[in-house]
């Protein structure tokens, strides 16, 4: 088992009429409720914790790209990457990942890839994401072009990674005469990838097919089965099972000294990312085209709700959050592994929502000292679970 | 009022199927529907029919029953369909009323062939960007803010259905395809083409602009700027109503519509000015 420290860096500092006021933390909340002086004192701490997360052995720090939100401060994922090649020194580098759905230049991520890699000595893994809906919006990019953009430009980062020519590139949403990517890359052939699934069976066999890592995205375990279980049958269909580290599960994790003390201080910080951070509305996260009418009618038909209109009990039950004392929480993920049939990497998020610093580097250190070590031999690609299990 | 019952038809075009609802006698009247009222025979059109109309008002491609014509991607493109449209109905220089959305795809058809148009009425079209007076983003308003922002006095909304009542995915989907069509066409530049108003005087058609008086969507500027830049525009605001205009009003919008369309026959209509 790898496991990772994922960052979303949030500014939890919402003012106590939130609820009330506020449709979402995203797109419309007013940045006058930004406040900089907190803000840069934010990034010094977060930057700290994933750099912590590195000397205490876990195998990757991650990081990703959200726009004008309060849920997560990195529009530019690159840059906290960038930040972390020259303050960590054995982790991965996990940018998870670039929203090259909406970005105007893929060309530029392609660059900028290449950059941190050589910068990293070869440490990035490199994730593609779509953008959320709400990003649609606030970078006025149509939605309805979102899967074709997203593939676009993966094939033409790809490409450029890879190709040792100059190349010229016509395609449905982006032309280059001059495609001669200075610098190329230092990983060979080009850094891993990685792609988030929430349920689309082209985005399985897309993974499948490339031998990309498949994550998920926080939902209850059943759901997160079934997107695990079509990955791996897409492989099937192809002919070959996927190694276990291809199959990364992401979900909150809240470890204290004892069970008590953790579900006291995770409570709070829980509900916090689930009704406040991702607080949207169905236009917000579901543009129009963003999503195809038959993976709409498959999310309507499988009874999805809100996240926001799940309790906390709710949330530790159904998998979305995991939390207690260092052996409960390293029981529970065991079960999930079960649960889910199986999985080589685990993206922890241990900065939940308004969580204090000294709370983020206390469940880490608990959890490097005494849940790694407890999960490691799982999820490798001798373990049998990891292969078939039902 | 005669009771005028619309004829469904379906025209095959190269890029797939266009359905059609078609109803009365006399000058024919291509009518383009807004973003909502796909499929939909409504008391304002049984009123023009009525009045003496021979009145055909197709699905947009993605709305309706009318196929996606996934090559239809931009309002240019809409223009070259309309113009096959026309040409399958063979229908050389109709009345042209148009809605909103639909009364943009009306003003660029007028700019981009001047002589295939009888007549041209825009019912609070889009089209035209006038950063000044912003359109409200429907695309980000929930149903009921959405109500709200069309009708000057909105209906009461439809009782909840009763707990366990398992939603009607076929509408949900049916609305999201329309919505994703409109977004294709309109998403950005939102539902305007900047070049428009510079373009409104190639127009040659007699043309009226018809205003809500309380419209919350499209601002009444807009319909303003309209009648100012196409030549001889006449212009006319209905009182008491939203952007929701013949829905909201069918009667006085049938009314203002059906006046200016007979004291502008097609037999008079066309020549050079």
């Amino acid at each position: 088992m790898k496991f990772s420290f994922f960052h979303l860096m949030p500014y939890p500092y919402l003012p106590d009429d939130f609820d009330e006021k506020y449709q979402s933390s995203a797109l419309t909340y007013p940045n006058a409720n930004f406040d900089p002086k907190l803000g840069s004192a934010l990034y010094a701490r977060y930057l700290d914790e994933l750099e912590y997360a590195d000397q205490l052995g876990f195998d990757g720090v991650a990081v990703n790209e959200h726009h004008q939100s309060a849920y997560g401060l990195m529009p530019s994922p690159n840059l906290m990457a960038a930040a972390l090649t020259r303050r960590t020194t054995n982790a991965r580098i996990m940018v998870l990942g670039n929203a090259i759905g909406i970005r105007g230049n893929p060309l530029r991520v392609a660059e900028e890839i290449a950059m941190l890699d050589l910068m990293s000595g070869g440490r990035v893994d490199s994730g593609f994401v779509r953008g959320i809906g709400w990003e649609y919006f606030g970078h006025s990019i149509n939605p309805t072009k979102s899967r074709s953009r997203f593939n676009e430009a993966h094939d033409l980062i790809v490409k450029a990674w890879t190709s040792e020519e100059l190349f010229s590139w016509y395609g449905e949403n982006y032309e280059y005469r001059y495609v001669n990517l200075w610098p190329r890359p230092l990983q060979q052939p080009h850094p891993p990838i990685y792609i988030p699934g929430a349920g689309s069976t082209e985005t399985m066999k897309f993974c499948a097919e490339r031998k990309y890592t498949y994550m998920s995205v926080y939902a209850p375990t059943p759901i997160v089965r079934r997107w695990f279980d079509g990955y791996r049958q897409a492989a099937a269909d192809l002919g070959y099972v996927p190694d276990p580290e291809r199959i990364a599960f992401s979900v909150p994790i809240y470890v204290a000294e004892t069970d008590e003390k953790a579900h006291a201080e995770a409570r709070p910080v829980i509900e916090w990312l689930y009704r406040k951070g991702l607080k949207q509305t169905a236009e917000m996260v579901t543009p129009p085209g963003y999503m195809s009418p038959g993976s709409l009618r498959g999310v309507l038909a499988s009874g999805m709700r809100p996240l926001g209109g799940f309790s906390y009990e709710d949330l530790l039950a159904n998998g979305q959050a995991v939390v207690g004392s260092p052996a409960a929480v390293a029981d529970r993920l065991a079960q999930l592994y079960d649960q889910l049939g199986g999985f080589g990497q685990l993206i922890g998020l241990f900065a939940i929502g308004p969580s204090t610093h000294e709370q983020v580097m206390r469940s880490s250190e608990l959890f490097a000292g005494e849940v790694m070590p407890a999960l490691r031999p799982l999820g490798v690609a001798s373990d049998p679970v990891g292969q078939a299990s039902s | 009022m005669a009771d005028v019952a619309p004829a469904e038809e379906f025209l095959q075009l190269a890029g797939g199927r266009v359905h059609l609802l078609r109803g009365g006698v006399g000058e024919p009247v291509l009518f383009l529907h807004a973003a909502g009222g796909a499929g939909q025979w409504l008391e304002f059109h049984e009123r023009l029919a009525a009045a003496g109309f021979d009145v055909i008002a197709p699905d947009h491609p993605g709305f309706g029953k009318s196929d996606d014509f996934p090559e239809v991607e931009a309002i240019d493109d809409l223009v070259y369909h309309y113009l096959d449209v026309l040409d399958a109905l063979g229908l050389d220089r109709p009345h042209v009323v148009g809605g909103s959305f639909g009364g943009w795809i009306a003003a660029e058809l007028a700019v981009h062939s001047p002589h295939r148009i009888g007549s041209l009425t825009l019912l609070s079209a889009a089209g035209l960007r006038l950063p000044e007076h912003p359109v409200t983003d429907l695309f980000l308003l929930s149903p009921a803010r959405l109500a709200a922002t069309l009708f000057h006095d909105p209906p009461p909304p439809s009782p909840a259905p009763p707990p366990g009542t398992a939603p009607d995915l076929d509408a949900i989907i049916a609305a999201y395809r329309e919505a994703t069509s409109l977004a294709r066409f309109s998403w950005v530049p939102f539902l305007s083409d900047p070049k428009l108003e510079r373009r409104l005087r190639r127009i040659t058609a007699p043309t009226l602009v018809v205003a809500p008086s309380d419209d919350r969507l499209i601002p009444v500027e807009h319909a303003k700027r309209y009648a100012a830049s196409i030549p001889g525009a006449a212009y006319a605001e209905v009182a008491d109503c939203g952007h929701a205009m013949y829905f909201e009003r069918p009667a006085a919008f049938a009314a203002v519509i059906t006046e200016f369309l007979a004291s502008h026959p097609l037999a008079e209509s066309g020549v050079s000015r």
